[in-house]
C-alpha cells in the first residue's frame, strides 16, 4: 500500500515552515547564537539555536490552553496544526454529515515523538521547596496551596498527542514515543505503519522539544558533547553538536484516502528502518553498525537500492564520534557511489526529540526542489569521513528519493526513504 | 486466512507490590489481600495521601549482570533489570551473536526522570529561594554529575536493558501514562509482525512513590486519602471508591513469533492476539461516561485478534477506582460484549497492587497469560456495593474463579485519552487454528 504525504509543517530557530527553514539554509544562515532565554554570560558553553519570537498565544491560538501546555508542547501542537492545515485536514472533515465525521475520526491517528521530561518542569517545586526547607512535613501540607494544581498533566510528556487529538479530533490508533533524539522519526515509522495494517486511513506524525535550558547545556557539556563557536558536521575541526528547539509534522495518508478527498501529496513514505547497538547510554561503535543497519532495513522496506537514493540527509550532529561513525555506515551502504549528502543539525541546531521528523521535513522540502543544501559551516571535510559527500555549497540532486537518517542516546538509530512530488 | 505473523508468550517476569516474582505476585492477588499501606520510601505526613503499594525488599533484588550498569539507573530502572531478567530466564532463550539483530526490546517508561534527592541538591544549591539561578547552576554537584543526567534520560530503561541482554533490533521506550505498559507490548507485537525482528523483550516500569510523583497526583485528588484503611483504599467498581491506590513496579514479557517458539520447543502461556489502539480526544484525564474511547481500543483489539466478542471469557480491567475511570469502562464493556456481557469474567488486580501507572499494562499482560495458562482467574479484592452502574459485570470477587480462558483483554487507559487494549488467546485454541491453516 502506498502511503503518502499530503501535509507538512515545522518550526525551529531557523524559521517557521519547512520551505522557510530550507530557504535559510541555502542562504547559509544559522539559528545557532548566544542563548538568551537565561543568562549563559559566564558559561563555558553559550550557544543554542532558540525560537527568539517565541509568541506562545500565537502559535496555538488559544490563550486557555496554554494554562495546560508547555513551550515543548506549543511547538509540538503548531507543527501539527501547519501540516493538517496543508492537507486540508479540518476543512473535509467540517465537511462531512455526523456519522460519517466519527468514521473520518476514528480512521485518523496521532503518532508524538516527545522528549519527555525536561529539568525545568519540577522547578515548579522549588518554591514550596525553599519554604520547606527539607521538612518532608511542610512541603505536603503547604502543597496545595503553593503548587499549581494542574502541574502533573502539564508535565505529560503526551501533551501533544492528547491535546492536537482533541482539536483536530483524531481518535485512531496512537502513540507517544520518547526514545530520545529518534522520537519524532519513529513516530513517522509507527504512523506509516499504522496506515500499512490498515488501522488507519490517515495519521499526523510528530516531534517536538525544548531542550535549551540551563541543566540540560550544562550535562551535555559535561559529558563533552557541545562545540565551542560552531555545529561543523563532517569537518575536520568539529568539536561538538548544539541544541536547537522546535517541532515537525507530516500528515501521512493512504493513496486511497488522499484520492478521496482529492488532497494534493507532497511526497511519498517509501520506508523506515530501526535498530539499536545495544552497547549503552552514551556509546557508540566506531563502524556505525546500527546506523548502516537502519538504512539497509529502510531500503529494504522500500523496496529500493542504494543507487536509487538522490539525497542523504545526514544526522550530522557535529560531535567527533556521531558523525566518523555515520561516515563510516553511509561509506558501508553507499560505497563509492554516494549521492550527495547534506545536514541541517548546523542551521538548526539539535532539537532532540524532534531533530529526525524536522530533517525529513526539511529532506521532503530540498528533494522537491532537486536540491541538497549547501553546510556553511563546513570548512575542510573531515578525512576520516571521506567518501561522504558534503559541500559547502547547494548542489543539484539526480533523484527524487531522499534517505533522513536519524540517531540518539542508547544507540538507537532510525532511517526513512521519501519520495519528493512536485 | 490469517496472512500475519502469529506472536507467542513465552517468558514472564514482574516486580510489583503484590512480590517481586511472579508466584508471589499470583499468591497475593489469589489472596485478595490489598498491598496499600502507609508510605514508607518518604515522610508523606503532610500529603493528603499518605498510603501507597510499595515494592518491598528493593535494595535487595536479586541483580545479575554487571552492577555497574545501576550507576545508570534509578529505582524504576532497577525494577525493570530484576523483572527483565526473570523474563528472559523463564523463556530460556537469548540473543547470541548471530540473531541479536532480530531481537527488538520496547518499554513504556514513566515520566519521573528526576529522583528527588537529585532535585533537592540543585533546588538547596542553585534556588535556595526558589527561583533557579542559572550562574549557581555551574557549580551544583548534581548538575555537574554526568550519572545524574544519563539516569534522566528516556532512554536510560531501555539503553540498560538493550546492553544487559545483548539486544540490536528495533528499541523504543513510549510513554502515554497509565497505557504505557500496554502500548509497549503492542508496539512491539507490530514490529515482529512485520517483520522488523523476531522476537522483542517487552514491557514496562514505573515510579512515582516519590514526593513529587504523589504530589501530581494529590494534586489532582486523584488518589484516594483514604488513610486510615489503606487496605481498602483501592476498590475498583465499588459504588464508595474514591481514587487509585498509587503503586510501582515493572512488567516484562518476552515475545516470540510463533513458528520460531514452537521450532525450539517454548512453553508458551498464551499467544498475544491482538492489540487495539484507540485516542478519546475528550478530556485530558477521563474517556466519556458512555465509554467512547475504550469501546473502539476494545473492539480494534478483537478485530485485530481475529476474535469475536462472545469469545472473551476474562477482562483484566483497567479498573483504576476513580469514579470516572470505572463507570466509563464499565459502560464500554456493555457495548462492546453487548447481550454477551455477563459471560464475561471481570477482575481489576489494582484492587490488590494499586495503579503501577507506565508499568500498570505490562504487569496486567502478565497477569492475563498466567490466568490462561492455569485456567484461573484472580479476584477483584474490597468489593462489598457494587456501583449500579458497573453492575452489568461478572466481577471475580474475594477468591480466584476456575475457568478455561478462550481469550483475555487487559485494558490500559491513560491519562491523555491513549486507550490501550491487548487480547490475549490459549495457546491450545491458537494451535488448532494454525493447524487448521488459519
Amino acid at each position: 500500500m502506498r502511503v503518502l504525504v499530503t501535509g507538512s509543517g515545522a518550526i525551529c530557530g531557523a524559521g517557521a515552515s519547512p520551505a522557510a527553514i530550507v530557504d535559510a539554509a541555502i542562504a547559509g544562515r544559522s539559528a545557532i547564537a548566544e542563548v538568551a532565554s537565561f543568562d549563559a554570560s559566564g558559561w563555558p558553553r553559550r550557544l543554542a539555536a532558540e525560537v527568539t519570537d517565541y509568541n506562545a498565544a500565537k502559535l496555538v491560538g488559544d490563550r486557555k490552553l496554554l494554562k495546560l501546555i508547555r513551550r515543548s508542547d506549543v511547538f509540538g501542537i503548531y507543527a501539527c496544526g501547519e501540516a493538517l492545515a496543508q492537507a486540508g485536514y479540518d476543512a473535509h472533515r467540517q465537511s462531512l454529515d455526523e456519522a460519517a465525521q466519527a468514521d473520518f475520526a476514528e480512521q485518523t491517528g496521532c503518532y508524538v515523538g516527545s522528549g519527555g521530561g525536561a529539568f525545568n518542569v519540577n522547578y515548579d517545586y522549588f518554591p514550596l521547596m525553599a519554604e520547606a526547607r527539607g521538612d518532608m512535613g511542610a512541603f505536603g501540607r503547604e502543597l496545595a496551596s503553593t503548587v499549581n494544581p494542574m502541574w502533573l498533566l502539564r508535565t505529560l510528556p503526551n501533551n501533544v498527542l492528547c491535546h492536537v487529538g482533541i482539536r483536530h479530533g483524531l481518535k485512531g490508533p496512537n502513540g507517544c514515543i520518547t526514545n530520545h533524539t529518534t522520537s519524532g522519526m519513529l513516530a513517522a515509522i509507527e504512523g506509516a505503519e499504522a496506515i500499512r495494517d490498515g488501522e488507519a486511513d490517515r495519521v499526523v506524525s510528530a516531534g517536538h522539544d525544548a531542550p535549551i535550558e540551563p541543566q540540560t547545556m550544562l550535562y551535555y557539556h559535561r559529558c563533552g558533547l557541545l562545540a565551542a563557536s560552531a555545529l561543523r558536521p563532517f569537518d575536520a575541526r568539529r568539536d561538538g553538536s548544539l541544541l536547537g528547539e522546535g517541532a515537525a509534522a507530516l500528515v501521512l495518508e493512504s493513496e486511497a484516502s488522499a484520492a478521496a478527498r482529492g488532497a494534493q501529496p507532497v511526497g511519498e513514505y517509501l520506508g523506515g528502518g530501526v535498530a539499536c547497538e545495544g552497547e549503552g547510554l552514551l556509546n557508540l561503535r566506531e563502524d556505525g553498525d546500527g546506523a548502516a543497519r537502519a538504512i539497509e532495513a529502510a531500503l529494504a522496506d522500500a523496496g529500493l537500492r542504494a543507487g536509487d537514493v538522490g539525497l542523504i540527509v545526514a544526522h550530522g550532529n557535529g560531535t567527533p564520534l556521531s558523525d566518523r561513525s555515520e561516515g563510516a555506515a553511509l561509506r558501508r551502504v553507499f560505497g563509492a557511489s554516494m549521492p550527495p549528502v547534506t545536514a541541517f543539525k548546523w542551521a538548526t541546531g539539535h532539537p532532540l526529540a524532534a531533530s529526525g521528523i524536522l530533517d525529513v521535513t526539511l529532506g521532503l522540502e530540498a528533494a522537491r526542489r532537486r536540491l541538497a543544501p549547501g553546510i556553511a559551516t563546513l570548512e575542510s571535510p573531515d578525512p576520516a569521513c571521506a567518501g561522504v559527500s558534503v559541500a559547502r555549497e547547494t548542489r543539484a540532486v539526480a533523484s527524487d528519493v531522499v534517505l533522513v537518517v536519524c540517531r540518539g542516546f542508547g544507540g538507537t538509530n532510525a532511517a526513512v526513504l521519501l519520495r519528493a512530488l512536485a | 486466512m490469517n496472512d500475519k505473523r502469529r506472536v507467542a508468550i513465552t517468558g514472564v517476569g514482574v516486580v510489583t507490590p503484590a512480590g517481586n516474582d511472579v508466584e508471589s505476585m499470583w499468591a497475593r492477588l489469589n489472596s485478595a489481600r490489598s498491598c496499600g499501606a502507609p508510605i514508607t520510601t518518604f515522610d508523606a505526613s503532610g500529603f493528603s495521601t499518605r498510603i501507597a503499594a510499595e515494592v518491598r525488599g528493593a535494595d535487595a533484588l536479586p541483580l545479575t549482570g554487571d552492577r555497574k550498569l545501576l550507576k545508570f539507573g534509578n529505582r524504576s530502572h532497577r525494577f525493570a533489570l530484576v523483572a527483565a531478567e526473570q523474563a528472559m530466564a523463564d523463556a530460556g532463550v537469548a540473543p547470541t551473536a548471530r540473531d541479536r539483530h532480530r531481537w527488538g526490546c520496547v518499554v513504556g517508561t514513566g515520566m519521573m526522570t528526576v529522583s528527588f534527592d537529585e532535585l533537592a541538591s540543585v533546588q538547596a544549591n542553585a534556588a535556595p529561594e526558589g527561583e533557579l539561578d542559572a550562574a549557581k547552576v555551574l557549580d551544583e554537584a548534581t548538575s555537574n554529575d554526568p550519572m545524574a543526567f544519563c539516569r534522566s534520560q528516556s532512554t536510560a530503561g531501555v539503553s540498560l536493558l538493550t546492553k544487559r541482554f545483548g539486544i540490536a533490533g528495533y528499541a523504543s521506550s513510549v510513554h502515554t501514562a497509565c497505557a504505557s505498559g500496554g502500548q509497549a507490548i503492542g508496539t512491539a507485537l507490530r514490529a515482529i509482525r512485520r517483520g522488523a525482528v523476531d522476537r522483542a523483550l517487552a514491557g514496562g516500569f514505573d515510579s512515582m512513590v516519590s514526593p513529587v510523583g504523589l504530589a501530581g497526583f494529590c494534586l489532582l485528588s486523584a488518589v484516594s486519602a483514604d488513610n486510615d484503611a489503606p487496605e481498602r483504599a483501592s476498590r475498583p467498581f465499588d459504588a464508595t471508591r474514591n481514587g487509585f491506590l498509587l503503586g510501582e513496579g515493572a512488567g516484562f514479557v518476552v515475545l516470540e513469533e510463533w513458528g520460531a517458539a514452537v521450532a525450539r520447543g517454548a512453553r508458551i502461556y498464551a499467544e498475544l492476539a491482538g492489540d487495539g489502539n484507540s485516542l478519546s480526544s475528550y478530556r485530558i484525564t477521563d474517556s466519556h461516561p458512555s465509554g467512547d474511547g475504550p469501546i473502539q481500543a476494545m473492539q480494534r483489539a478483537l478485530r485485530d485478534a481475529g476474535a469475536a466478542p462472545s469469545d472473551v471469557d476474562y477482562l483484566n480491567a483497567h479498573g483504576t477506582s476513580t469514579p470516572m475511570n470505572d463507570r466509563s469502562e464499565a459502560a464500554a464493556a456493555a457495548v462492546v460484549f453487548g447481550a454477551d456481557v455477563g459471560n464475561v469474567a471481570v477482575s481489576s488486580t489494582k484492587s490488590v497492587m494499586g495503579h503501577l501507572i507506565a508499568a500498570a499494562g505490562a504487569v496486567e499482560a502478565v497477569v492475563c497469560a498466567l490466568a490462561i495458562q492455569r485456567s484461573s482467574l484472580p479476584p477483584n479484592a474490597n468489593l462489598r456495593d457494587v456501583d449500579p452502574d458497573c453492575a452489568h459485570l461478572d466481577i471475580v470477587r474475594d477468591a480466584p474463579r476456575e475457568r478455561r480462558v478462550r481469550v483475555a483483554l487487559s485494558n490500559s487507559l491513560g491519562f491523555g485519552g491513549s486507550n490501550s487494549c491487548l487480547a490475549f488467546r490459549h495457546p491450545d485454541d491458537t494451535r488448532a487454528l494454525v493447524e487448521a491453516g488459519r
